[in-house]
């Protein structure tokens, strides 16, 4: 009996000691995230909740299995400040302190890829949606789960062009809006006569006053203004005071809480502003976004606009920039677990073969010739209405998306 | 007394001439060949990875159109193979499609309207169709494992001034077909469905036949072969073309030669194309098999296994119009193969090779002159040395 006791005992200890998963512990595994968090603290603080969101809920369902060991996934945020000379040393601390690998909001990205190629540590962009940023052949370890300036200047074009408008191209001079407009110059190059003028707007004046006057002589009958938001709520200040209804297209900046907030006085200002983005749902249905959204909001609770509807609801913003961050934690996960080993440039590889579910439903993952998580086929358009937006109808795929409550 | 009522006269008497024992055996359904199962596993080729799940939105539906680039080696064995894949998405909503076999490269392909993606063994598409939506690509597949899966072998050989193609059809598989008896009513019809069918190129569509007694399966396993029009050239150079057309298969022979005569190296150009079953599915002295077989009976057995042979051809044709699948298994393919003799290099061999001779190429030249001279120089230097 005694003998049966300690064989018991034995037997429960080693299955204590091999833990839920039944794999041993391998310790903690670094994933750095680089955002601006004193430069867009709204930006950084979404793309955070995002990986956080992820990496705690796979520790707690045991952890990240990787071989026969179970890691505990460990998040650290350095801020770089909007500033490239502070994201390239970011990069170099998170690779010293063996980052598995780097979420970013983009900042920098063209002096930190390399530092991070010499190691073959992935690199994940979350925000920035310039062109050249992503390249497999040239940049194979830098990949992005965020709708593209490209894709969103061919889908406006797409968009814009049948409607026979005569549209107003115009961005800032900040690198956002110089991106952007580089992309809409491509995209509207074969149909030159649906573009009525081309204006530089200065990034952080609040008086557009005379660009947009110059705009409305110009004969455009709409504008797609590419800037911060900022920008996009001078230019409807401008119109509107101006008594110029003239619709007002926006790349995703125009979702900004910045610009309803800036305009919180004037709510019919910011009816009609129509913004692209990356669709929150898929075929599926809201399911599993709002999914995501209850866990994000249970969380870190909801992402208040600071602004109220007519009936006096206070909106809510979607966390859409979360998502995008908690895909890649998910996507870079599956290709850890796939590799089946700690190994950079085997996890480099494997991350050109997985696929997951997103948090809206829809697949992601990368492949050998697209490190593009987002595809240009998602971006859809949205227009605003009493504060809230809604995918507009007169676009075959955001006809097709329900919307998502923002009110509470 | 209308012809029309003369078959029906005609039926209903053999429907009768059939022994009387025959209304008190059991009767059994049997299912006829097509449109699936196909007899091998493979067309469409399969890669070595796993795919992940693919997604088509209901209210989609998926064409594919497949040229398959074979190129040929001195011999007529394939060395490189490519196809172009153009699949036609109609209808409005999402797809996430993965496309398996044995996949080194992909790119995209003139009129797509979207781009390719790679993985390992796998060509991938993602995205919305507003209604319709081309998706071109061309996939550079790995000769060694593709090649046992063409439709056709080419042999070429040079004899004194004889060149010499042979073109072998290569999709003969061993089948099993079943025999017993039938109504001859019903093999006429079910003969003319298989004929229209196969005159207007779709797919089979599942049916049976009801067999009377007992349902026999045949000792020797029948040859069947997907029919392949074959049409092409045999050039030797300074020297007229020698042009051929032929079907292989459909009760005609399942290879062939070609003979051209002179010096120089024979090049061969040909396209083959999965062909319908015309000859065997030929009712004769009428243009129905419902009048063919009420003019003049034939053998039950004959018939059966007519009806079981023909639709077992029109199967293995329909695989063949897939090399690379079609994700949509209810879609319309088609696949031309071209075949043509090329120089021996691969697609990836050949993309490493470019920057070389753009360049790379003449500093080698330069490095081994250089060494050259110098040995040259000091070995000169050497006799001078020991001469003076």
């Amino acid at each position: 009996m005694r003998r049966t006791v300690v064989v018991l005992a034995g037997l429960a200890l080693l299955a204590a000691g091999c833990g839920k998963s039944g794999h041993e512990s391998g310790g903690k595994v670094l994933v750095a995230v680089d955002i601006p968090v004193t430069g867009s603290p709204y930006i950084a603080q979404t793309i955070r909740h995002g990986v956080d969101l992820a990496t705690s809920g796979i520790n707690s369902g045991g952890g990240l299995i990787v071989g026969n060991r179970s890691y505990q996934l460990d998040v650290k945020v350095y801020d770089n400040h909007l500033s490239a000379r502070r994201a390239v040393a970011d990069t170099r601390s998170a690779l010293d302190a063996d980052a598995v690998a780097i979420v970013t909001d983009g900042t920098g990205l063209d002096a930190t890829w390399q530092i991070a190629a010499k190691e073959h540590v992935p690199v994940g962009i979350v925000y920035d949606g310039a062109s050249g940023l992503v390249d497999p052949q040239s940049r194979p370890n830098v990949f992005r789960i965020a709708p593209t300036n490209h894709g969103m200047a061919f889908r406006y074009a797409e968009y814009l062009i049948p409607k026979k408008l005569e549209i107003g191209l115009l961005h800032d001079d900040s690198a956002y809006g110089q991106e952007g407009s580089a992309d809409l110059e491509k995209a509207f190059s074969e149909n030159p006569e649906s573009v009525a003028t081309r204006l530089t707007l200065p990034a952080g004046s609040s008086d557009l006053s005379a660009q947009i006057l110059r705009a409305r002589r110009s004969g455009a009958t709409a504008l797609l203004v590419w800037g911060q938001p900022p920008t996009i709520a001078a230019v409807l200040t401008a119109a509107r005071s101006l008594g110029w209804q003239v619709p007002v297209y926006a790349p995703p900046t125009g979702a900004d809480p910045y610009i309803r907030q800036r305009l919180a006085d004037h709510p019919d200002w910011v009816d009609g502003l129509t913004f692209a983005g990356s669709r929150l749902t898929a075929e599926v249905g809201t399911g599993p976004f709002l999914s995501f959204q209850s866990q994000y909001e249970a969380a870190y609770g909801a992402d208040k606009v600071g602004v109220k509807t007519s009936e006096g609801k206070a909106v809510l913003q979607p966390p859409e920039f979360a998502m995008y961050s908690y895909d890649f934690a998910h996507v870079l996960v599956a290709a850890l677990t796939r590799a089946g080993s700690l190994d950079s440039t085997k996890v480099l590889a494997a991350l050109n073969q997985v696929t997951t579910q997103g948090a809206n439903g829809d697949e992601r993952g990368f492949n050998e010739h697209n490190h593009e998580g987002v595809v240009d086929d998602d971006v859809y358009f949205a227009r605003f209405h009493d504060m809230t937006y809604a995918p507009v109808k007169d676009d075959p795929l955001s006809s097709t998306l329900p919307s998502i409550p923002q009110t509470r | 007394m209308s012809r029309r009522a003369r078959l029906v006269l005609a039926f209903s008497a053999a429907a009768l001439a059939l022994p009387a024992a025959a209304a008190s055996e059991p009767r059994q359904q049997v299912v006829l060949p097509g449109p699936v199962p196909y007899p091998t596993p493979v067309p469409p080729l399969v890669g070595k990875t796993a795919l992940p799940q693919i997604y088509i939105a209901p209210a989609l539906h998926i064409g594919s159109v497949e040229l398959v680039k074979v190129g040929v080696g001195p011999d007529g064995r394939p060395v490189r193979v490519r196809v172009r894949q153009r699949l036609l998405v109609r209808g409005q909503g999402d797809y996430q499609l993965a496309i398996s076999g044995p996949i080194d490269d992909v790119s995209p392909a003139p009129g797509t309207q979207s781009s390719p993606g790679l993985r390992s063994d796998q060509l991938l598409w993602a995205g919305f169709s507003p209604g319709r939506k081309v998706l071109a690509a061309d996939a550079f597949l790995r000769a060694r494992d593709a090649a046992p899966y063409l439709p056709l072998r080419l042999r070429l050989q040079r004899d004194g001034d004889r060149a010499v193609l042979t073109v072998t059809n290569a999709t003969v598989v061993p089948q099993q077909v079943y025999s017993g008896k039938v109504q001859l009513p019903e093999l006429a019809r079910l003969l003319d469905e298989t004929r229209r069918a196969s005159l207007a190129g779709v797919r089979l569509k599942g049916t049976f036949a009801n067999f009377i007694g007992e349902v026999r399966t045949l000792k020797q396993p029948v040859r069947i072969a997907a029919p392949l029009r074959v049409q092409g050239q045999l050039t030797l150079p300074g020297q007229a073309p020698v042009s051929f057309d032929r079907t292989l298969g459909d009760g005609q022979p399942l290879s062939f030669q070609v003979e051209a005569r002179g010096q120089g190296v024979p090049k061969v150009h040909l396209q083959a194309r999965p062909a319908p079953v015309v000859r065997e599915l030929r009712p004769r002295g009428a243009s129905t098999w419902a009048a063919a077989l009420s003019r003049r009976s034939q053998p039950v057995d004959e018939v059966v296994h007519r009806l079981m042979t023909t639709r077992m051809q029109m199967v293995r044709s329909d695989q063949f119009q897939s090399f690379l699948a079609d994700p949509d298994a209810d879609g319309r393919a088609r696949s031309v193969y071209e075949y043509e003799t090329v120089a021996v290099r691969s697609h990836r061999s050949a993309a490493a090779r470019a920057p070389q001779e753009d360049g790379g190429g003449s500093d080698a030249l330069l490095v081994a002159l250089a060494v050259i001279g110098s040995v040259v120089v000091a070995g000169s230097g050497l006799v001078a040395w020991a001469h003076s």
